[in-house]
């Protein structure tokens, strides 16, 4: 169980104060996943970061369980990948040094199996294409045999083919594995087809929460999907977009 | 090996240099012969005089070049690392970086004499700051995403920087460690031409006081052969041992 109380992020831009995190008291249940969707700006990515360690929240607490930290895997929107690294050495690059050579090569091979690259362990990042790094990503994520898996947006610059067949992938490894997934994202479509719980995020706020009991791999076709889809976009604009940030206000900027 | 046609560039300009000494138009006195040259060129190195000269210079550009990038790596590190050291010192560094190495010459003779010291001082003033700069730069230039997943991988400031932080600035670093090494050999043979009593430039002036135009010549071009062997044997280094920099190489023409 992870648990968040009353976090809240400001930062300073200047004399002013930017509040990317207002007030935010969730739970993720271990095992579940739950997706987290809204405009850009909404503090999604402020929200993982903070989940991840990255950063310190300016007010509020988080929860890890029984209190030892957890282990997690994080996936950002780009690859990331170490370019003098290989796809071996990028998948391992976490846990060199800490485990037994042979229990490293081990896992890094299952690792790049679950995400189909086992052809590609000696090619270098320039070598890939754009959905093959990002697979590296999630190799390397999955490697450190994660009890917390936070991904950022990880599908956001993929083509629609690349992009379904990495969501079904992640939702096979998440049945295999079952580890806790939070997944940021800006696509109500995704949000819904991957999430047990969609968290709606506006202006650094939780505005709603809905939950989606429909049973995995989900067809973005049918009914049931369309009026998740419809709700959270009703719910997502019901609420003035904020002056800042005019061109993300309009639905179809939210729909995209 | 070398492309055919950059054979044949460097044969053009001895058929040149040739067709120039030869046409009457230039005293042979000014500008001996290729064959001239290559003549005294195979007696220096017959009589063990090439040899000599060159082993003192080569002797003075590898610990001259070594010494600076011991001092400049942990020094642009440690810059890196305290941005209050960095923002202190750097405006000085910047001041001391306009002065051309072999303005310092008087100053260095004064102090040090005119012995190796000097000389090997002259090298490390001149390709310090190559070398710094290259390894500010490229620590500089790292990506702040590549740390993160360093921080997410719970590593320590340490493994963040030797894993992380170092592999990503090493084509800055490559690039000032092979522009260092070129102004090396330049500021040495000035060195060695203003005050010395061995090296290739103490040959080169000495011959000139002796009007032996040849042996200048022949000393310019071991020069410049040492030049291109040095700055061969580092890229072939760097090829070997990090292969994913052959490119940023190509910036490091100086």
């Amino acid at each position: 169980m992870l648990e968040a109380h009353h976090l809240g992020k400001s930062y300073r831009l200047g004399d002013r104060e930017v509040v990317a995190l207002a007030d935010v008291s969730l739970s993720f249940p271990r095992g579940s996943i739950t997706t987290v969707v809204g405009r850009s700006g909404c503090g999604k990515t402020t929200l993982l970061r903070l989940l991840a360690g990255l950063e310190q929240p300016t007010s509020g607490e988080l929860r890890r369980g029984d209190g030892t930290p957890l282990r997690t895997g994080v996936v950002f929107q780009e690859a990331r990948l170490m370019p003098w690294l290989n796809v071996t050495g990028n998948v391992s690059f976490g846990l060199r040094r800490r485990l037994p050579p042979e229990v490293v090569a081990e896992r890094s091979r299952a690792a790049l199996e679950a995400v189909g690259l086992s052809a590609f362990t000696e090619a270098m990042p320039n070598q890939l294409s754009g959905g093959m790094a990002q697979r590296v990503a999630i190799a390397r994520a999955l490697v450190m045999e994660p009890e917390l898996l936070l991904l950022d947006e990880p599908f956001a610059a993929l083509d629609a083919f690349t992009r379904r067949a990495m969501q079904n992938e992640l939702i096979a490894i998440w049945q295999r594995k079952r580890p806790t997934i939070v997944f940021v994202t800006h696509d109500v479509e995704e949000a819904v087809l991957l999430g047990e719980h969609v968290l709606e995020l506006d202006r650094g706020r939780v505005v709603g929460h809905e939950p989606i009991a429909l049973a995995f791999p989900r067809d973005p076709t049918t009914a049931e999907v369309n009026d998740h889809r419809r709700r959270i976009l009703a719910k997502l604009t019901a609420s003035p977009p904020a002056a800042a940030a005019p061109s993300e206000a309009t639905p179809e900027a939210i729909a995209t | 090996m070398p492309r055919l046609s950059t054979l044949a560039v460097f044969l053009a300009a001895l058929v040149l240099w040739h067709l120039a000494s030869n046409s009457g138009l230039v005293s042979t006195f000014l500008l001996p012969s290729p064959r001239t040259v290559f003549e005294t060129l195979i007696e220096l190195a017959g009589s063990g005089v090439l040899a000599k000269h060159t082993l003192v210079s080569l002797r003075r550009v590898v610990s001259g070049y070594l010494l600076a990038i011991a001092i400049a790596v942990p020094c642009a590190a440690l810059f890196s690392l305290t941005p209050a050291l960095r923002r202190l010192i750097e405006p000085l560094l910047e001041f001391l970086r306009q002065i051309p190495p072999l303005a310092m010459m008087p100053l260095l003779i004064l102090w040090l004499g005119i012995g190796e010291a000097q000389k090997i001082g002259i090298i490390v003033l001149s390709c310090f700051f190559p070398i710094f700069l290259g390894v500010r730069g490229g620590i500089a230039a790292v990506d702040r995403k590549l740390i993160d997943v360093g921080t997410v991988c719970g590593f320590s400031r340490s493994e963040i920087m030797l894993r992380i932080v170092l592999p990503s600035a090493l084509p800055a670093i490559v690039v000032g460690l092979r522009i260092g090494l070129g102004y090396s050999w330049r500021a040495l043979v000035g060195a060695e031409l203003i005050a010395s009593s061995a090296g290739l430039g103490y040959m080169i002036v000495d011959a000139e006081n002796l009007a032996r135009t040849d042996i200048v010549l022949a000393g310019i071009l071991v020069i410049g052969v040492l030049g291109l062997i040095s700055d061969h044997l580092l890229r072939g280094l760097i090829q070997r041992k990090a292969p994913w920099l052959a490119g940023d190489l190509e910036m490091a023409r100086a």
